[in-house]
């Protein structure tokens, strides 16, 4: 009777191996194929291993707690010829039989250790390593979802039935056939165009830093001025200073090269209905936030319209972006896809703060200021400098 | 009543003779004793002067037919077996196939290869040679799987004004029936659906057809429906019926009983890779003989060439991919 | 039309045999006249691929496209540009064959000596040695079939090519069917560079047609009159049943296996001796002693053959090539059954497409 290897399968893209957690049958008990015969643990999730064909488990060699590597014999059933071939496993050859190594070295029957193979085996064919697994889109598949203006975020909800949980495409017609019994409804253009430039912005790897910083200089600053600045404008100016001192946070990462910023053009995230628009003040390091005011206020009323020109989005080096106004303290906003950096501003709240001088908690007001940014591009001592002299600047409006 | 492939592609012969007197067969032991085969038995007899036993010179056999042909008749040459067609292969490959692309001439004749291994043929009478000749230009390449295409095709290939190579398979000729002889079919060149299905396709010809189909009736009752598809010609080849196959199921396996080097299998494969590559949801995969001579022995015969029982292993992995 | 020089005293049928021998000479004439023209315009790089001459083989050749009638079959092979002409081909088909030109009988499709016009029953060859002769057989089985008579075939063969298996097949293929064949084989000592010693070892040539069951006459290649009276009698013969007739003659090739080939192999005494003989100058020598032809009228034939060699030159060379944006590519007859993809789409002429 043949014996048919249990082989520790692809698992997943970039996994060479999987720790044994359980045997769900033992030596001696009878099996149907693709019966779920061991569980497995991988650095990502826990997994199961099936049985290659129907047949009566003759030995595990594997053992609980140990890891073995993808392409590793777990264990041998005895099989029929005819059920062995049933599922395409060639009994004849040194594959289908006894010529595997144990996995202490030693041979089966005398024949020469073989080294663990990794080499990529789904059900006895030879699969190439990209070709299976969660990221791995045929070309029809890939077509189907052009045609349906689809990414592959929009598939994130669909489990996989092909070889390593690839989808094929008839997951992703159930899928997509499973949609239509649902109530759907046509997103806006400026829907779509946020849901793509956050995909993109996400394929990046982002982190965020904040710090809280007192209001009480902007707000006597402002109660004294005429006329009054928004306070993301304040926000604005302050990034803008910062920048103009060291521009290198703004650069971007292209490739092995970093892009700098050519003038320092600052936006601000408007919310119009559905969406968000991002109207820019071009060098905003030149000018006063008084002198900045006119162009705000004219260029917010054009956003709110919807009238905004070309000229007056795109091409700034970050954006700020004022949450607080949501009443929101705190946030981790998505920096524009072209962009590094954004400036998040929260709500302002009545809090104590210890003071030193008269050694007890007085009352200010307190927001909180993040910085989302690109990881890739600077890291968090840097991040956390530019946040810190933005807080400083906030802390001298007249100087704005 | 029934009819085999064999007594199909006599009928044939036998109808062509009488309705075009510019038909005759060309052949060893065509004559009084009709053919190896049998393929031509009693016509002699029919067509007195019109089935003429040639020597043993497949080459002057071919050239003979071509001559004729210039002289405007339209010969059928039985090769005995097709593997033996090699002797000739300079007259089919050099001589007919070039005629009307060098003179604007045409070459009406059919070379008939009995062809596809049986048990114990062993090397070299079980050869399928469509691959060969499909790859000159000039030349036309029949392969009928059913006893309806036997016949219709056969009458089609006498008809047409090219040399056609018509490799019939050995192992249908006493065991595939057909009911009765067709009075209508499709045209050489149009591949037929034999079995609609959804989950994948299978393109097959000549006797892998029918293993092809008891490899669809294995997966059945495994919850798979395997679309299987018989050429019929494998030139000119109906790349459209196979794209619009492979854009119903996403799956392509193509199976052929000639060798995997450059053969039917890759031809069809290349197209569909380059003209349906959207429409593949799994690499394309394809099923030939072993790559060595064909066995004598009936046991390494048997792994030698595909079997429903491999069609349907190689289908399996192709479904679960 | 060629003007016969009759004189008197002479039988209608030796003024027909010489009238034979003056059109024979011219046309032996214009063929090496033309073929010097070829050789001329290969050296100048103007003909491509191999060009292969009759030179010595002029006599056996327009003998055998003599002997033949309308309506006949004709296979020649690459030495017998006499035959052709005798044959009926215009010389212009010849020269634009080996020019190019788009007007010549294969349409660049073939080239040199690959020329034919099968409905003409002038059957171009194919380059395998020996495959023409079961095409012929084809041709004469097919005529028979239909229950017409009287025509003869004639294939031409060299010494190198009777030790290839189709001719041994098509031989023997003639033989059973018993078809008027008339198989001309040209013995002039050498294969390209490959002796007769080395090409078989039957004492003579003629031995092997025993061994077919095929009559078999013999004849000195370089003799114009021996040629054209072995010929007519072997062509005679089939066309009166007496099944194939195999002629060998013996002759020596005068120049190289091709053009580009020197010959330097060829044994000098072979060269010296009588097999050596140019069968130009001994038809003109025939000519003359015999009273069949003057001086004067050799000089003028000469003159006219050169000129008429010259003006068709002199045309082909204007016309055009054949265009691979105009061909039709299609190997078949049958239109309806072109494989549309296999091959891929030829790429439009320089300049044919600009950009939007």
């Amino acid at each position: 009777m043949p014996q048919i290897p249990i082989i520790m399968p692809q698992l997943g893209e970039s996994i060479a191996e999987a720790t044994i957690v359980n045997f769900s049958v033992q030596a001696g008990d009878t099996v149907e194929a693709d019966q779920n015969v061991v569980e497995v643990e991988t650095n990502k999730a826990n997994l199961t291993v099936t049985s290659p064909c129907r047949g009566r488990v003759r030995q595990w060699l594997a053992r609980v707690g140990e890891s073995y590597p993808v392409g590793a014999v777990l264990g041998y059933l005895d099989a029929t010829a005819e059920d062995a071939a049933r599922v395409g496993l060639d009994t004849s050859g040194p594959a289908g039989a006894a010529a595997a190594a144990d996995l202490n070295g030693k041979s089966e029957g005398g024949r020469p250790a073989q080294p663990p193979g990794v080499e990529p085996i789904v059900r006895g064919l030879p699969v190439p390593a990209s070709a299976g697994g969660a990221s791995y889109m045929s070309p029809r598949l890939k077509a189907r979802m052009a045609e349906l203006g689809l990414h592959a975020a929009d598939l994130a909800g669909v489990a996989g039935s092909g070889a390593a949980g690839r989808v094929t495409v008839q997951d992703f017609e159930r899928f997509v056939a499973g949609l239509e019994t649902h109530r759907m409804t046509q997103a806006s253009p400026m829907r779509v165009s946020v849901a793509d430039a956050m995909r993109r912005s996400w394929t990046r790897p982002l982190a965020s830093v904040g710090l809280p910083f007192c209001l009480d200089p902007i707000l006597a600053h402002r109660k004294a001025s005429h006329p009054k600045a928004a306070p993301t404008l304040y926000g604005l100016r302050a990034l803008a200073l910062a920048l103009a001192e060291n521009s290198a946070p703004a650069g971007r990462l292209v490739g092995q090269k970093i892009v700098h910023p050519k003038a320092i053009d600052i936006g601000w995230a408007v919310e119009v209905e559905d969406g968000v628009l991002v109207p820019v003040l071009r060098n905003a390091d030149r000018f006063t936030l008084r002198e900045l005011i006119p162009q705000y206020e004219a260029l917010l009323e054009q956003a709110r319209q919807r009238r905004l020109s070309p000229e007056a989005t795109g091409g700034s080096i970050a954006t700020v972006t004022n949450f607080g106004t949501f009443g929101l303290t705190w946030a981790t906003p998505i920096p524009l896809p072209e962009q590094t950096l954004v400036l998040g501003m929260g709500a302002g709240r009545r809090v104590p703060h210890w003071s030193a001088e008269k050694h007890q908690f007085v009352p200010i007001m307190e927001a909180n200021l993040t910085l989302s940014f690109d990881h890739r591009v600077l890291d968090g001592g840097a991040a956390g400098r530019l946040l810190t002299r933005v807080v400083h600047l906030l802390g001298h409006p007249e100087r704005l | 009543m029934s009819v085999t492939y064999l007594e199909a592609i006599r009928a044939a012969q036998a109808r062509a003779l009488a309705e075009d007197p510019r038909v005759f067969i060309y052949g060893q032991d065509v004559g009084a004793f009709g053919g190896a085969f049998k393929a031509t038995k009693n016509l002699a007899r029919e067509f007195p002067g019109r089935v003429v036993d040639a020597p043993i010179s497949e080459d002057a056999m071919v050239g003979l037919a071509v001559g004729a042909a210039i002289e405007g008749m339209r010969p059928i040459v039985e090769m005995q077996f097709a593997d033996f067609s090699t002797a000739g292969f300079n007259q089919i490959v050099n001589q007919a196939a070039t005629l009307f692309w060098r003179t604007e001439v045409p070459c009406p004749i059919v070379i008939r290869l009995p062809g596809g291994g049986t048990s114990g043929s062993g090397p070299f009478h079980s050869q399928s040679m469509e691959s060969v000749y499909a790859h000159y230009p000039g030349l036309l390449v029949f392969t009928p799987a059913t006893v309806e295409d036997a016949y219709s095709m056969l009458l089609e290939a006498v008809a047409l004004d090219d040399p056609v190579i018509f490799c019939e398979h050995k192992l249908l000729y006493y065991h595939l029936k057909a009911e009765r002889l067709p009075t209508e079919a499709l045209p050489a060149g149009k591949a037929r659906v034999t079995r609609p299905g959804r989950d994948l396709t299978i393109v097959a010809y000549s006797a892998m057809v029918h293993e092809a189909l008891a490899a669809a009736a294995e997966l059945q009752p495994e919850g798979w429906e395997i679309e299987v598809v018989d050429l019929r010609s494998v030139k000119p080849l109906d790349t459209d019926t196979v794209v619009a196959s492979v854009a119903r199921t996403g799956r392509l396996l193509c199976v052929g009983e000639s060798w995997p080097w450059g053969g039917v299998t890759a031809e069809v494969l290349a197209r569909v890779a380059s003209e349906g590559f959207e429409l593949l949801d799994a690499p394309p995969q394809r099923l030939n003989a072993k790559d060595t001579p064909i066995p004598f022995h009936p046991t390494l015969w048997a792994a030698h060439r595909p079997t429903a029982r491999s069609i349907a292993a190689a289908a399996r992995n192709l479904l679960r991919s | 039309m060629v003007q016969a020089a009759i004189t008197t005293d002479v039988t209608p049928a030796e003024a027909s045999f010489g009238a034979l021998c003056r059109r024979a000479y011219r046309l032996m004439l214009l063929a090496r006249i033309a073929e010097e023209k070829l050789a001329g315009l290969y050296r100048a790089g103007q003909i491509q691929g191999g060009v292969f001459l009759g030179r010595g083989q002029e006599a056996l050749s327009v003998a055998a496209g003599l002997a033949l009638r309308p309506g006949d079959v004709f296979a020649p092979l690459i030495r017998d540009a006499a035959g052709r002409l005798a044959f009926g081909e215009p010389l212009v088909d010849a020269v634009r064959t080996y020019l190019g030109s788009r007007l010549g009988p294969m349409r660049g499709r073939d080239g040199n000596v690959h020329r034919g016009r099968p409905r003409e029953g002038y059957l171009p060859m194919i380059s395998h040695l020996g495959a023409m002769i079961s095409v012929v057989n084809g041709v004469l089985f097919a005529r028979r079939l239909k229950g017409q008579s009287g025509s003869v075939g004639l294939a031409c063969v060299g010494d190198g090519a009777t030790s290839a298996g189709s001719f041994h097949e098509g031989l023997n293929q003639a033989a059973v069917e018993r078809l008027p064949l008339v198989l001309v084989v040209a013995n002039n000592q050498y294969a390209y560079s490959t002796p007769n010693s080395r090409q078989f070892a039957c004492r003579d040539l003629t031995d092997k047609a025993a061994g077919y069951g095929v009559g078999c006459l013999s004849v000195d290649g370089t003799d114009l009159q021996a040629c054209l009276r072995v010929l007519a009698d072997a062509v005679g013969r089939a066309r009166a049943g007496g099944g194939p007739q195999m002629v060998v003659a013996r002759l020596l090739r005068l120049c190289g296996h091709g053009e580009h080939d020197d010959a330097s192999y060829v044994d000098p005494q072979l060269r010296a001796s009588a097999l050596g003989r140019d069968c130009l100058k001994v038809a003109e020598q025939q000519l003359l002693q015999d009273g069949l032809a003057q001086p004067a009228e050799l000089e003028a034939w000469r003159a006219e053959a050169l000129s008429e060699v010259e003006r068709t030159v002199a045309q082909v060379q204007h016309e055009p090539a054949p265009d691979p944006f105009q061909e039709e590519w299609r190997a078949i007859a049958t239109e309806a059954l072109v494989e549309t993809h296999a091959a891929p789409p030829l790429p439009p002429r320089p300049g044919a497409l600009k950009q939007a």
